[in-house]
């Protein structure tokens, strides 16, 4: 088996890596990046704490190859915050208390930055539509929606519609 | 996961000598939402896995007056979310869109989901009520399958060594479908049984994924609609035309028993015209 040279933008940095072809884009983010935001849940698609955003689009880490990161542009829950400034969804989690153990945040917090991506203002029901595919075992949901619903309280008054 | 050999063709022709050369061991890798899965779990050990999202004529859906073709690496959500498919086929719509949740429909594929030949394939029974072409490409040159005759048995398609499906076509038909899918919970989960009926131009089309080793089509029961017959004669002639088995997710009994009540529902909601057509 031959290691392969990856070449893609990572939270905002263009990085190129050499790695194993049988490994998932989770594994080469938490033990080549240090980047453990991202979580593995189920590692099968069905609990999306390891969630991040590729190419614009929210996907499951663990279901992406690393060499399949040839060419993207991947954002992860590290690369949202400034350093000094917490991105308006992670300030509404900490507002809103909506985490308790906190292992799905990362990856819930991403598919809402998607969510709100594509679309700023959602309702009750896009928004429990649209984190359908991260499970949390902890708060049961009823906060994460109103963290998420927050922002998009916000980004209505910023557009100035409805 | 088991070590293979990664490879990123730009052609159809390197990818099916790729797959060639590698025999048994040569996987086709569209969005992989299935495949690593299974790769993880050591159910199928590839020594080659051989990615197709390079080959950029496969990325996009493409339409003319008479038909609409998705190539194989559009994924889920583009399928769920076009325009032209929303409006012509909605029931294939909303079989993509039912298929796991929203980041696994970002990877997915539509052609994935067909090649995987899972009997309970969500967007199988659309296809299968439209008469879907695959357009084939192999070291033989190109062919057509039509997807009656593409699923063979569980996780078994017509496929020859080497070929490699490029797309599904489908002709625009003039009808109203309905395409439901019965499982535990709402997003994230496998159909415990999932029908497609549809009313065309020419007759009632029904077909049905996870009561069989295949999705299948109900040529006897379309018969007996086409000729209008009562309602409690199409729906035992449905039972009789599939072979659905117990499992994790339901019995034999309960689905024999969901084959009739969701033919009876689809028909009450085309009758009413609920269906977009």
């Amino acid at each position: 088996m031959s290691k392969l040279t990856v070449s893609f933008i990572l939270n905002g940095e263009e990085v190129e890596h050499e790695t194993l072809p049988n490994r998932t884009l989770l594994k080469m983010l938490r033990e080549d990046f240090d980047m453990t935001g991202a979580k593995e849940g189920c590692g099968a698609g069905e609990c999306g704490a390891c969630t991040v955003i590729m190419n614009g689009q929210a996907v499951n880490a663990c279901l992406v190859l690393a060499p399949e990161a040839e060419g993207s542009i991947i954002e992860t829950i590290e690369g949202l915050s400034d350093g000094t400034h917490l991105d308006p969804l992670q300030q509404a989690f900490i507002d809103n208390a909506a985490l308790q153990c906190g292992y799905c945040t990362p990856g819930m917090i991403m598919t809402a930055k998607a969510l709100l991506d594509e679309n700023p203002t959602p309702t009750y029901e896009e928004i429990k539509e649209g984190i359908s595919g991260n499970l949390c075992r902890c708060t049961g949901y009823k906060k994460i929606v109103q963290a998420i619903q927050s922002v998009a309280d916000q980004n209505r008054v910023g557009h100035g519609n409805d | 996961m088991r070590p293979f050999e990664y490879f990123r063709p730009s052609s159809l022709k390197e990818a099916s000598e790729l797959l060639v050369r590698y025999g048994d061991g040569g996987h086709l890798l569209n969005g992989g939402t299935d495949l690593i899965v299974r790769m993880r779990d050591g159910l199928t050990l590839p020594s080659a896995v051989i990615d197709l999202k390079g080959i950029e004529q496969l990325s996009r859906i493409r339409e003319d007056e008479e038909s609409v073709y998705i190539g194989a690496t559009v994924n889920l959500n583009q399928v769920g979310r076009h325009e032209t498919i929303g409006k012509s086929f909605p029931y294939l719509a909303e079989a993509a869109l039912s298929v796991g949740s929203k980041q696994v429909r970002n990877r997915a594929t539509c052609i994935g989901n067909l090649c995987n030949a899972s009997p309970l394939a969500d967007t199988a029974t659309p296809l299968m009520a439209l008469d879907a072409v695959l357009e084939v490409f192999g070291p033989e040159g190109e062919r057509e399958i039509p997807i009656r005759d593409f699923f063979v048995f569980v996780r078994k398609t017509s496929l020859k060594p080497g070929e490699i499906v490029k797309g599904v076509r489908v002709t625009k038909t003039a009808g109203q479908g309905v395409f439901t899918k019965l499982a535990r919970r709402k997003e994230v989960d496998l159909s415990m049984v999932c029908m497609t009926l549809l009313k065309a131009e020419d007759g009632w089309r029904l077909s049905y994924g996870a009561v069989a080793p295949t999705p299948v089509r109900l040529p006897k029961t379309e018969a007996l609609l086409n000729q209008g017959a009562a309602l409690e004669e199409v729906l035992s002639c449905a039972v009789s035309e599939v072979k659905p088995i117990d499992d994790v997710r339901a019995s034999r009994e309960y689905r024999l028993e969901m084959v009739k009540v969701m033919l009876k529902r689809g028909l009450e909601q085309i009758e009413k015209g609920g269906a977009v057509s």
